[in-house]
């Protein structure tokens, strides 16, 4: 626990570091329009890494939800624009293709018992492989009615980003699911030791096959926003994601072997991957040495966590 | 705690080293530039241009864009450009309807907005620095088919997909053309290629089997050039030429075997160039809305036509001077 805490305070350390260093290199970098533009920014991503909090602690991890994101995009746009459908029920029915998705994962993890790894490796080219096929990796739908673009580009009172309030959600229930759930517990549990924790009565593969569904669920909905946010549902959509979500996660604090997470951390290291990026790019920094300095980051992070383990 | 502090110091000082020079000239003007897709050697030349044309105007260039094509990006970097706050931006647009909204925030908050190469949303903007017209690549196709052709002949188009928007409008002028202008020159047939180059060398040989007498083949999409000019050339039919539109480097080795007679594009570089005097005259307000003409340096005067500021005539590659491009 007080580990948890200190890698969450060292990492809140860094983003006010962060905050010091480009408001002296950055043009208008704090500001509260800028403040609220990285949060618009990274809604997807954050969607991504919560759930994927989940995962990492039972020792899994998902490299599929990017691709998930494409899929469920393409689904939306199609049955929004080329079917008829009209734009909530097409919302609900990319939400189930995530959550379609997430439990075809967590079948193959549990049923097959093959490594997370390596199915999600799959799934990963999978659904890639259907959004792109579906489209033929041209089709790109747009022309969404105005009240679902503000999803993604409206503003509420004072400037707030319409999905905001959608990734505090998303952040209440997980940090409740794995801090003060008791299947929580379990999750830490199975990452630990699965075969303690299947000894000790805990339902390991309903955990799991909870957990990748709500991976799944996760990147149908940050497709909504994605697809909100540009205008545009393309077979292309959320390239790279996970591994932006993934190093927000163990950045946060969040062992990767699993057994420790913290959600607060991955949310904290989320805008600690954003401020980089947007801080380096008001700085007239290209967008590429955001790359180096976010590797580093993480090595350092990966490094520490060692560090604490040894002794 | 204390003990990591150094260590990302270092990493924000990496940050900040790079960041010397070009910033101290606070009253000149800043104009960004964003190509579509920062590695394409297509916008590296663009680049190029853009360069040699902010040193003439003294102006501070910034460049950046996705490292491959991807629309996410490049409304983030606009947002970040608004933030930061800059003169005018200059966009190679990807998704015409999601940068629109953002390319309107700027434009609300004051900042000049100019695309090139691809535009956007004609309200999204104030001029579109346009590469060529449909009238000007038509004229240029026509001509070099007549020139191959001596006047008159058969020839066939191979063109993207049969719904690609700028083909159609290409082919449009071209059917005009041969009306007005090109009389003795004869369109038997238009093949969709999908933009896919074995797809283009297929129909291309099914174009040749069915029509024995096409002595051009016309491909009007850039993968569709060297699928047609194969196609021809595995036939072996030497009678047969290929002209139209893509890019040198597809082009190199079939304008080398002779079975390409030319492709026409643009010169990217002055596009680059005319894109950053487009944007400091706009700032400047020596080029606004109703402007028929405007200076740009070396390129001299150039037309403008409502709101789009013309490059001029399509360029023309040959084996002569494919060399000197690369992209």
């Amino acid at each position: 626990m007080t580990d948890e805490r200190r890698a969450t305070r060292a990492l809140i350390g860094l983003l006010a570091l962060e905050l010091v260093a480009f408001s002296f290199l950055g043009h208008n970098f704090l500001t509260l329009g800028n403040g609220f533009e990285v949060v618009r920014a990274s809604v997807e991503i954050g969607l991504l890494a919560l759930a994927l909090t989940a995962v990492i602690a039972t020792g899994g991890i998902d490299l599929s939800v990017g691709s998930l994101l494409g899929l469920c995009a393409v689904v939306f746009g199609w049955l929004a624009r080329d079917a008829g459908v009209a734009v909530p029920l097409a919302a609900l029915c990319a939400v189930l293709t995530g959550a379609l998705g997430g439990l075809l994962n967590g079948w193959l993890v549990t049923s097959l018992r093959l490594p997370p790894l390596i199915v999600t490796l799959g799934t990963y080219s999978l659904f890639r492989g259907l959004a792109e096929a579906a489209t033929g990796g041209v089709a790109n739908y747009t022309g969404f009615p105005a009240g679902f673009l503000g999803l993604g580009q409206g503003t509420l009172a004072g400037g707030i980003p319409a999905q905001l309030p959608v990734l505090l959600a998303a952040f209440l229930f997980f940090w409740t699911l794995v801090h003060r759930s008791v299947a929580g517990r379990g999750l830490e549990a199975i990452g630990y030791a699965p075969e303690a924790a299947r000894h000790a009565g805990i339902p390991v593969g309903a955990r799991l096959r909870l957990v990748y569904l709500l991976a799944g669920i996760a990147a149908g909905i940050a497709a909504l926003v994605y697809v909100a946010r540009l205008g545009q549902a393309k077979a292309d959509a959320g390239t790279g994601f996970e591994l932006l979500a993934i190093t927000a996660v163990v950045l946060g604090g969040t062992s990767i072997f699993g057994g420790r997470a913290s959600v607060a951390g991955t949310l904290v290291g989320l805008f600690v991957l954003a401020l980089l990026q947007n801080g380096l790019r008001l700085a007239d920094q290209p967008a590429e040495l955001a790359g180096i300095l976010t590797g580093m980051l993480l090595l350092l992070a990966l490094a520490l966590s060692r560090e604490r383990k040894a002794p | 705690m204390t003990r990591r502090a150094p260590c990302v110091l270092l990493l924000l000082a990496t940050a900040a080293c790079g960041r010397g020079g070009g910033g101290s000239a606070t009253d000149a003007i800043t104009v960004a530039l964003m190509p579509k897709n920062k590695g394409n050697p297509y916008f590296v030349s663009c680049r190029q241009g853009a360069l040699e044309a902010a040193q003439e105007l003294g102006v501070k260039l910034l460049w950046d864009g996705p490292t491959e094509t991807d629309a996410a990006r490049q409304n983030e970097v606009v947002e970040a450009w608004i933030t930061r706050g800059v003169d005018a931006i200059a966009v190679s647009v990807e998704n015409r309807e999601g940068l629109s909204t953002v390319l309107r925030k700027a434009r609300g908050r004051g900042i000049k907005v100019l695309t090139f190469d691809a535009d956007a949303l004609p309200d999204a903007r104030d001029f579109f620095v346009n590469q060529a017209t449909p009238r000007g690549i038509a004229e240029t196709l026509l001509e070099h088919t007549s020139r191959i052709l001596g006047g008159s002949g058969d020839f066939a188009i191979v063109t993207a997909s049969l719904t690609a928007a700028n083909q159609n409008e290409w082919i449009r002028e071209i059917r005009e053309l041969l009306q007005s202008k090109h009389q003795g020159l004869e369109l038997v047939d238009i093949r969709p290629s999908d933009d896919d180059r074995k797809r283009a060398f297929d129909e291309t040989q099914a174009l040749l089997k069915a029509y024995p007498s096409v002595r051009v083949v016309m491909a009007i999409a850039s993968p569709a050039v060297p699928g047609a000019a194969e196609a021809v050339k595995q036939s072996g039919r030497t009678d047969v030429k290929v002209t139209g539109l893509g890019l040198p480097n597809d082009a190199r080795p079939y304008l080398k075997d002779g079975v390409l007679d030319s492709v026409v594009l643009w010169n990217t570089k002055d596009l680059g160039y005319l894109t950053l005097y487009a944007a400091q005259a706009l700032k400047r307000g020596t080029l606004a809305p109703g402007a028929t003409s405007f200076a740009a340096g070396r390129l001299g005067t150039l037309r403008v036509e409502g709101d789009n500021v013309l490059l001029g005539t399509p360029f023309t590659f040959t084996k002569h001077n494919v060399d000197r491009f690369d992209f």
